[in-house]
């Protein structure tokens, strides 16, 4: 059996007296696509920064397929392959889509690889080539989260942490990124693991769910049994959405 | 940026480099024009050394500014210490000079290398510092720069500043009786500082010198912040020294508030503020400009005895550029309009 891709053991994160993750553990299979679900504050955002290297934990450690990443920097992080997105788009503003795109190639691609050949080809992948010249302003919301993506992407990426990289967007947006997200897992072998509110576009996306509450994992299994388990659908979900969800 | 494979393979190396620096015919046309135009300057009719004097102390500011737009215009690290450079670069080449009778050429060199050391300790110690805190930091490490100079009389000459004897017109001693000799020196650097600063633009250094701007979207990128901005520190700092080595050769004199001052940390910033942060051509704009305003307001203030008009001039101007022209001249004319977008 492989090695899992990324692995969370017993995280705890206090700011003061505030906890905002309790003992969170899980593990993710290398090419899974899981979702991570919970109510605003559950500590899903927290647990972003804390697995990408943004805020060291208070206790707990977290493994990329294997390795102990919990005390190296972030840059060490996203070049070892572990890549991001942030809740609110974050992408370098004076410079265009493909500059945007090649701080990460030539960050982060193989020792004695071509960095503008590696931007050239994410940028073709999600179909930003014709937006290459343009200035992250110029673009719309839709095409700013797939930048965010191609310059999660670029370079070295084995797994993708997408913290909401879908909301504000309408339904044929959302569906082409979603489409873009499943095609980087099925040709790049790339790990998913994905924060998000709307919940049809979860149901169509996850192959597993574990579920935030008050920093604590609440379930973790299949989706199908994630939202009809009770103690989800008192904290989270609502009693309607056990029906609905999955038939959206 | 990778297209075009086939006209590539057939272009010159010259014409390959210019398309990578994204120098366009215009563009080439414009800094030929220039460069030959003040090349040229002394020989024109009308024009004495007063004038190209002035355009020296011109292209000595362009070439501040050019430097301090490394780390402020494309780091986006509002330094307010590379004042500190200059300092070393002029005190520690006049003072080689003078006490250890080395030429400026190698003393130049030394001081360059001192303000590289410098920047690495001056960038470990603050550039951990976000924004105006990183600001103040070097400011204070400035200031402190200047006390110390004022204090060590024997070494530095203390308040009255540094002196150089001058040997009259000598290669070795970097010295000239006309400033002729500095006229191209300067205009050189200038020239240099300018394509350095496009090759930034696009080089795999420059861009992540550029994305530290937002530190966390840049390691989240793979970017070393840390490294990267102690790097873009040294090489402001390199470039700034230099220009500290001709300047202290042109005037023979420096003195701590020269160096050091306050005023001089502002003038320092202004040709790139003005011009157009970040931008190639933007320091060269602003760095002219600003002498013209400085001759225009001491023509003013001699005429109608009012002391500390260009003082004045430059705070209404450097008001004028954060209300109203933020990225600069060159920004605001050259500036891609905002598509409207759905955020």
């Amino acid at each position: 059996m492989s090695q899992p891709a990324l692995q969370v053991h017993d995280v705890t994160k206090t700011f003061g007296g505030l906890t905002a993750l309790r003992d969170v553990s899980f593990s993710i299979p290398d090419g899974a696509i899981v979702g991570l679900i919970g109510p605003n504050g559950a500590g899903k955002s927290t647990l972003f920064e804390v697995v990408s290297g943004n805020l060291p934990p208070s206790k707990g450690r977290v493994q990329l397929y294997g390795q102990d990443i919990t005390t190296q920097p972030a840059h060490v992080r996203r070049r070892a392959g572990l890549c991001r997105t942030f809740q609110k788009v974050r992408l370098f503003d004076n410079l265009t889509v493909e500059q945007n795109v090649s701080v990460a190639a030539c960050c982060c691609a193989p020792t004695g690889g071509n960095w503008r050949r590696e931007m050239a080809t994410v940028l073709d992948q999600m179909r930003l080539a014709p937006l290459a010249g343009r200035l992250p302003a110029q673009l719309t919301l839709a095409d700013r989260k797939r930048v965010e993506i191609a310059r999660a992407i670029a370079g070295h990426c084995r797994v993708l942490m997408l913290d909401e990289s879908l909301s504000g967007l309408t339904h044929e947006e959302a569906d082409e990124v979603v489409s873009e997200i499943v095609a980087l897992n099925r040709t790049r072998g790339t790990t998913i693991v994905f924060v998000e509110h709307v919940m049809p576009i979860v149901a169509r996306l996850a192959q597993r769910l574990i579920v935030l509450h008050y920093g604590a994992v609440l379930a973790d299994g299949l989706p199908a049994d994630v939202v009809y388990d009770p103690n989800v659908v008192a904290a989270y979900l609502g009693s309607k959405w056990g029906d609905l969800a999955w038939r959206s | 940026m990778g297209s075009g494979n086939d006209l590539a393979s057939a272009a010159t190396p010259a014409s390959r480099l210019s398309r990578w620096l994204s120098l366009d015919a215009a563009r080439l046309a414009v800094g030929g024009v220039l460069i030959a135009a003040t090349a040229s300057l002394p020989f024109w009719p009308g024009v004495n050394s007063y004038f190209v004097a002035l355009a020296v102390r011109a292209l000595i500011f362009i070439a501040l500014g050019q430097a301090w737009n490394v780390i402020a215009g494309l780091g986006g690290q509002l330094s307010l210490g590379n004042g500190v450079f200059f300092g070393i670069g002029a005190y520690g080449t006049a003072i080689l000079f003078t006490q250890v009778d080395i030429t400026p050429w190698i003393g130049a060199l030394l001081s360059v290398g001192l303000a590289a050391l410098a920047a690495i300790v001056m960038g470990a110690a603050t550039l951990r510092f976000r924004g105006v805190y990183f600001a103040l930091a070097t400011v204070v490490i400035s200031l402190g720069f200047e006390r110390l100079t004022r204090h060590f009389v024997d070494f530095t000459g203390g308040d009255a500043g540094f002196s150089e004897p001058f040997l009259g017109t000598s290669l070795w001693a970097m010295q000239s009786r006309g400033p002729t000799p500095f006229l191209m020196l300067s205009l050189g650097v200038v020239v240099g500082f300018y394509l350095l600063t496009r090759v930034l633009l696009v080089s795999s250094f420059g861009l992540q010198l550029q994305a530290v701007r937002d530190e966390e979207a840049a390691a989240a990128s793979g970017v070393n912040v840390f490294h990267i901005k102690i790097m873009g520190l040294v090489l402001s700092a390199v470039m700034t020294a230099l220009v500290g080595a001709i300047y202290v050769q042109f005037y023979l004199v420096i003195d701590p508030t020269a160096a050091f001052g306050l005023m001089q940390e502002i003038q320092i910033q202004l040709p790139a503020l003005i011009g157009g942060l970040g931008t190639g051509g933007g320091p060269v704009i602003g760095g002219a400009f600003m002498i013209f305003v400085s001759e225009l307001t001491n023509w003013l203030a001699s005429g109608l005895s009012v002391h500390g008009l260009d003082v004045l001039a430059f705070g209404v101007l450097l008001l004028v550029v954060v209300l109203r022209a933020p990225h600069g001249v060159l920004g605001t004319f050259t500036r891609r309009p905002r598509a409207s977008t759905n955020q």
